[in-house]
């Protein structure tokens, strides 16, 4: 990231809430981006999503300064090559859960026939085969955001996107959840970035992005 | 400052346009998928989707039941009159006080000569007094050609038409011979009974050799059907070449004129007119019942219309209702990936399928009822001693019309909520509560 600003519009005055983001993250590291409330890691984790633009600056993922595209072309860079794991994980109602996991592999053009037995692997990997063919919403926090894991790793993504994935979870789940995301991180070398406020999660991290006041005051690289 | 912003969004742009190329082609969803998830939303929820596709099939059903019976009751009562008028014939005439023309050869000759005309026969009536033993009837007396008898539809319930056209035979309604004494119709044919007949003097050429009797036998030879009367009609007919014989009479007052097929009626109706002469043709009456019918089908298209309107208003509720429900799952899928155009289409195509299975059903059912509605009719009708007849009918326009009105109907109900869903940015959807 290169000099990363963004502010918010509040009536006629424009807050700013990121003063220029400069970081790099370097392919199969579990970076966390941690911080207080409202120090803008959510908004700087949009940005590089790309789903919300910055004012200033420059986000190269895999080479491509994603915001100097179309947005077409961020729509469908973001399918095939980042997997998002929201704080909230959001369900296509009327589809049972292994078509759920198989719905990045449809936005991409392929059918729900060519798309589902990938989905089925991965929901065997995050533990959940048992219940394919529930609707997603029947289903406890924890196994959602497995669930929203296995959405997330259907494409083989570059990078893993989370945006404080075990905030609505109990601390057992969150731990299956945070034990899973790093095995994944070790077994496939998937690069990870994670929003989180838990100070427990902080040994999962390779690398520790700590923010304050919409800068990066600290970017550590952790050896374990 | 400002100049490095502008030169870096140029560039960004040009990059954009380059990138696009180089980029090849975006992806975008399959439409067999997009009709998958459009019908699995419809699916889930069942009663709303119901309840929408059932207020479609409602209001086209009622439409196309209404508009069946309209065209078919139509249908019916052209079909009931031109059976026997056909629209080929011509019925002339002079009710022109003023200038009588009688149908002679002269003017018979003028109208064959019109170009179109196969056939002209006239036909002559006079006042007629019949006697059978005590009983005298007055009666219409028609001189008539066998080939007029078959132009007018004019049948034989008993006897037949063998004799010679200048033979002292008659043919008579069943009511006529009833009141001659005759209790059954089949009786009469072969009785010989007495008449007189009043010839206006227009209608005959003293210079024509003939007898003018005052009081002649003749011999009944048939009974005319008169069932399309119910049997009421007292009439008469003899041969124009009898009355030619005893009267002199050489001329008629009304003929009929058959047209070859390919001729324009109106066209041909006119030039007779022009002689001075006055005609009818079951195409007035045809055009009568056609303009009353235009009326009704505007009323109906008027009803069909509030009916659907309220429809449409039900449709967009449910499509609207189904947005704001859903606007969690079009940030998700934004989120991961698809495109404005997917969106767009997910929701067009709801609407459509709703449209389309609200149409279908309302038009097989709005017809079905029709026809249910005609068997029972029927069903009564026979049991009354009538019989059965068709009056359900759907023009194959008016099945365009309705398929344009269905994809009329989902496209501008649709259109509406799939802007709105295409246009709802990932973030705002996915903050939405």
């Amino acid at each position: 990231m290169e000099g990363v600003k963004k502010g918010f519009a509040v009536g006629k005055r424009n807050i700013p809430i990121l003063h220029g983001i400069e970081f790099e993250i370097k392919k199969g590291e579990f970076a966390l981006l941690i911080g207080p409330s409202g120090c803008g890691k959510s908004t700087l984790l949009h940005i590089i999503y790309g789903l919300e633009g910055p004012d200033e600056g420059k986000i190269f993922i895999d080479g491509h300064n994603i915001w100097s595209y179309t947005k077409n072309w961020r729509a469908d860079f973001r399918n095939k090559n980042i997997g998002f794991i929201p704080q909230q994980p959001f369900w296509i109602k009327s589809l049972s859960v292994l078509e759920n996991i198989a719905i990045p592999a449809v936005i991409s053009g392929k059918s729900f026939h060519a798309s589902l037995p990938k989905a089925a692997e991965l929901i065997e990997l995050v533990g959940m085969k048992e219940w394919a063919d529930h609707r997603p919403y029947d289903l406890s926090g924890g196994q959602q955001q497995r669930i929203a894991l296995a959405r997330a790793l259907l494409l083989d993504p570059h990078i893993i996107i989370a945006d404080e994935p075990t905030g609505n979870l109990d601390q057992k789940a969150g731990t299956e959840l945070m034990d899973l995301l790093s095995d994944i991180n070790k077994k496939f070398k998937l690069t990870i970035l994670m929003v989180t406020h838990n100070r427990d999660q902080y040994k999962y991290g390779s690398r520790i992005i700590s923010m304050l006041d919409g800068k990066i005051v600290s970017n550590e690289f952790q050896k374990f | 400052m400002h100049f490095g912003k502008i030169g870096e969004k140029i560039n960004n742009l040009f990059f954009r346009k380059s990138s696009v190329k180089k980029d090849g082609k975006i992806s975008q969803m399959r439409m067999s998928v997009i009709v998958l998830m459009s019908y699995r939303n419809i699916a889930a929820n069942k009663t709303r989707s119901l309840l929408t596709i059932g207020g479609v099939a409602i209001g086209l059903g009622i439409i196309t039941l209404l508009i069946s019976i309209g065209f078919g009751v139509q249908e019916m009562v052209v079909r009931e009159i031109t059976k026997n008028n056909p629209d080929n014939i011509i019925d002339v005439s002079n009710v022109n006080l003023e200038n009588f023309i009688v149908l002679n050869d002269e003017v018979i000759e003028k109208i064959k000569n019109i170009d179109g005309v196969s056939r002209v026969e006239r036909a002559v009536d006079v006042g007629g007094k019949f006697y059978n033993n005590d009983s005298q009837v007055d009666s219409v007396f028609y001189g008539v050609t066998k080939a007029y008898m078959g132009m007018a539809n004019l049948y034989l319930s008993e006897g037949s038409l063998d004799f010679a056209d200048e033979e002292e035979k008659v043919l008579i309604t069943s009511k006529l011979a009833n009141l001659l004494g005759f209790s059954n119709p089949a009786e009469a044919v072969g009785k010989e009974i007495e008449y007189e007949a009043v010839v206006p003097k227009d209608l005959v050429d003293e210079g024509v050799e003939h007898e003018s009797p005052e009081r002649e036998k003749i011999t009944i030879v048939g009974i005319v059907n008169d069932d399309a009367n119910d049997n009421n009609s007292i009439y008469a007919y003899t041969m124009l070449d009898h009355l030619k014989e005893d009267f002199g009479i050489i001329a008629g007052q009304s003929g009929k004129v058959e047209i070859k097929k390919g001729y324009e009626v109106e066209a041909i109706r006119l030039q007779i007119e022009q002689l001075g002469l006055t005609t009818e043709s079951v195409t007035d009456v045809v055009k009568d019942i056609n303009s009353f019918f235009s009326l009704v089908r505007i009323v109906m298209i008027i009803f069909g219309t509030i009916i659907m309107s309220i429809s449409a208003m039900g449709m967009l509720n449910t499509l609207s209702v189904s947005l704001l429900q859903r606007t969690r799952e079009v940030g998700i899928l934004k989120a991961l990936g698809a495109k404005r155009k997917d969106v767009f289409k997910m929701f067009i195509l709801e609407a459509a399928i709703i449209s389309f299975s609200g149409g279908v059903i309302g038009l097989l059912g709005g017809y079905g009822l029709a026809r249910l509605v005609n068997f029972i009719f029927n069903m009564l009708a026979v049991r009354r001693g009538v019989d059965p007849t068709s009056f359900v009918e759907i023009p194959y326009y008016f099945i365009l019309a309705l398929t344009a009105f269905i994809a009329l109907l989902g496209f501008s109900t649709g259109i509406m909520p799939a802007r709105r869903a295409s246009k709802i940015h990932a973030l705002d959807a996915l903050h939405y509560e």
